[in-house]
């Protein structure tokens, strides 16, 4: 819904109810006139912001054009000094000398918070705050921000930089492996032989017009590449990309404004930045559906599928590594539940939860076999409790969980018994009636373990550039050096032998 | 019936001049809210236009720059 940027206040003059006076009409005529004086008021003010605006950017243009001017005199002073005779043009310097690269500034956070006209930031202030859930905070275990879970408006862009991130490290691990495998058979020769590539082909291709060139991926025009990349969620072509992307300097021309990266077109475009204010309104709106399925995006891939958001089931669905949002189909409570179906889904969720204590709040009456299981650990009962997005009220220390967590862990585990009993990687629990306390000090001091892992892993996470144009760049980088290296190792073929 | 009508009549009439007055001053309030409106937008695409040029012109002129100087200040 589009949002009036400039009203102008009262806006009906005379709706109100009339006191009683002898002249009615009268009046009228006088109300209408004070508020004809009030909308003069919101007028000028409105004209006021208007031209405020205006003026700002008038200034920095000014100020840009007086720069530009005196970079031009600079310019004129020099020109008439270089004598065509005099310089001399080596090949070494050709060759030796830095490329011209323009400066590629991208613009980024556009639609920012800060970016927001004044008008409509008077708006949205004048709307509800969001909940001060942050006084939860200090009650978490795990240190994410409570009110995260209410509403998140950086929770797009924080899934994007996750996705990125991640290929750029499969991409660079891939590398590794490649490497390593040549590295390894040195002497074998080729195995299996690229297919010859000749120039001709490329040329073949090319002899049509650029823009027709078949991508790698079947992308069709690169025109369309954009479109269809978002369904593809890959980079296009190589080859287009690498033919328009380094342009001769001459032809940095006037008119055409330089597409700053193609780079954006080919991979998914970040969402749209959000700051996050203390009251964010847009936030909560857009939260408020997809709260239901994903509490936090640093976690995306290992989540199994967890309880749905107002039930408080428990859910705990067996196979480790569904995606996160959709399948939260939680298996009804069923009245009996395998023994060893528990233990299976453990060892899964230590892996990729630190604990979510707050879980335990809505525990499901713990059906009879779920007895048994007392000394399980908190961790993987937190587990499920972060797929519940509204979080109940302050969460219990992890100590009393156990019980409460043992009848939440046994119902889900039921569904599929045998399958995750055979399934099962973590040969190293013990059956149910032995060594209870040597399966709970195992857990626990893996469980341990693992949380430092996750805290360094964070820390490393913090380090990174948190713009999207590092991001982005960084991604390209690591795929182009990936095709440089597959290109190099094919001219290597070329010359070998 | 002849006595109070005047009155009334006058005062009805002096209420059909008010809100003339009236309807006068809120026109002529929302032909400047309109003007302000059409000022904004003409002034904001000018300036758009501007800006494109002045980017287009600071290119040039690094390319220049880079070009002239010989190898003293290359980044």
């Amino acid at each position: 819904m589009p949002l009036v940027t400039r009203n102008i206040e009262p806006r009906h003059l005379c709706r109100q109810k009339l006191p009683r006076v002898r002249n009615e009409l009268e009046c009228v005529t006088n109300i209408d006139l004070a508020n004809v004086i009030r909308q003069l008021g919101s007028l000028s003010k409105n004209a006021e912001d208007i031209f405020g605006e205006l003026f700002t950017q008038a200034k920095t243009f000014a100020s840009r054009v007086s720069s530009l001017a005196e970079r031009v005199d600079r310019l004129q002073v020099k020109v008439t000094q270089l004598d065509p005779k005099e310089e001399e043009v080596s090949l070494q310097g050709i060759n030796t000398r830095k490329a011209f690269r323009s400066s590629t500034i991208q613009d980024q956070k556009l639609f920012d918070r800060d970016s927001l006209p004044v008008p409509i930031l008077e708006t949205y202030s004048t709307c509800d705050t969001p909940p001060p859930l942050n006084n939860l905070t200090p009650y978490r275990d795990d240190g994410k921000e409570a009110l995260k879970f209410y509403t998140n408006p950086s929770y797009f862009f924080d899934l994007w930089k996750e996705k990125m991130l991640q290929d750029t490290k499969d991409i660079m691990k891939e590398k590794r492996k490649h490497r390593k495998e040549k590295k390894d058979n040195p002497n074998r020769g080729n195995v299996n032989p690229r297919k010859i590539k000749t120039r001709k082909e490329e040329w073949e291709k090319m002899k049509m017009g650029q823009e027709f060139v078949e991508s790698k991926e079947k992308l069709g025009l690169s025109g369309y590449s954009p479109a269809l990349v978002y369904q593809n969620g890959s980079i296009g072509s190589v080859e287009n990309v690498d033919a328009g992307s380094y342009p001769p300097p001459p032809q940095a021309d006037i008119a055409s404004s330089p597409s700053p990266s193609f780079s954006e077109d080919n991979l998914p475009p970040p969402p749209a930045e959000f700051s996050y204010p203390a009251d964010n309104q847009r936030g909560s709106v857009l939260a408020a559906p997809k709260r239901s399925s994903v509490v936090s995006p640093s976690h995306p891939p290992p989540a199994p599928p967890l309880g749905s958001p107002p039930g408080p089931k428990p859910g705990f669905a067996s196979p480790p590594a569904p995606p996160p949002p959709p399948p939260l189909g939680i298996p009804p409570p069923p009245p009996a539940m395998g023994f060893g179906s528990p233990e299976t889904p453990l060892p899964p969720s230590p892996a990729s939860f630190p604990p979510h204590p707050d879980f335990a709040a809505p525990p499901p009456p713990p059906p009879p076999p779920a007895a048994d299981y007392p000394t399980l650990p908190p961790p993987p009962m937190s587990q499920p409790a972060g797929g519940v997005p509204p979080p109940p009220p302050p969460p219990p220390p992890p100590g009393p969980p156990p019980l409460p967590f043992s009848g939440g862990d046994g119902q889900p585990a039921v569904p599929p018994p045998p399958i995750s009993d055979a399934t099962k990687p973590k040969s190293s629990l013990p059956a149910v009636s032995d060594a209870r306390s040597d399966l709970l000090s195992a857990i626990r001091q893996g469980f341990q373990l693992r949380r430092v892992e996750e805290q360094r892993e964070q820390e490393k996470h913090d380090v990174v550039g948190n713009d999207v144009a590092t991001i982005l760049s960084r991604r390209i980088a690591v795929e182009y050096s990936d095709s440089e290296d597959d290109s190099s190792e094919f001219d290597e073929d070329d010359w070998s032998d | 019936m002849a006595g109070q009508e005047d009155p009334v009549q006058r005062e009805i009439h002096q209420d059909w001049a008010n809100r003339e007055y009236i309807e006068l001053i809120t026109s002529s309030i929302k032909k400047i809210a309109d003007f302000l409106n059409s000022f904004d937008m003409s002034c904001r695409s000018r300036l758009a236009t501007l800006n494109e040029k002045l980017t287009a012109l600071e290119r040039r002129i690094e390319y220049i720059e880079a070009r002239v100087t010989k190898g003293e200040t290359l980044t």
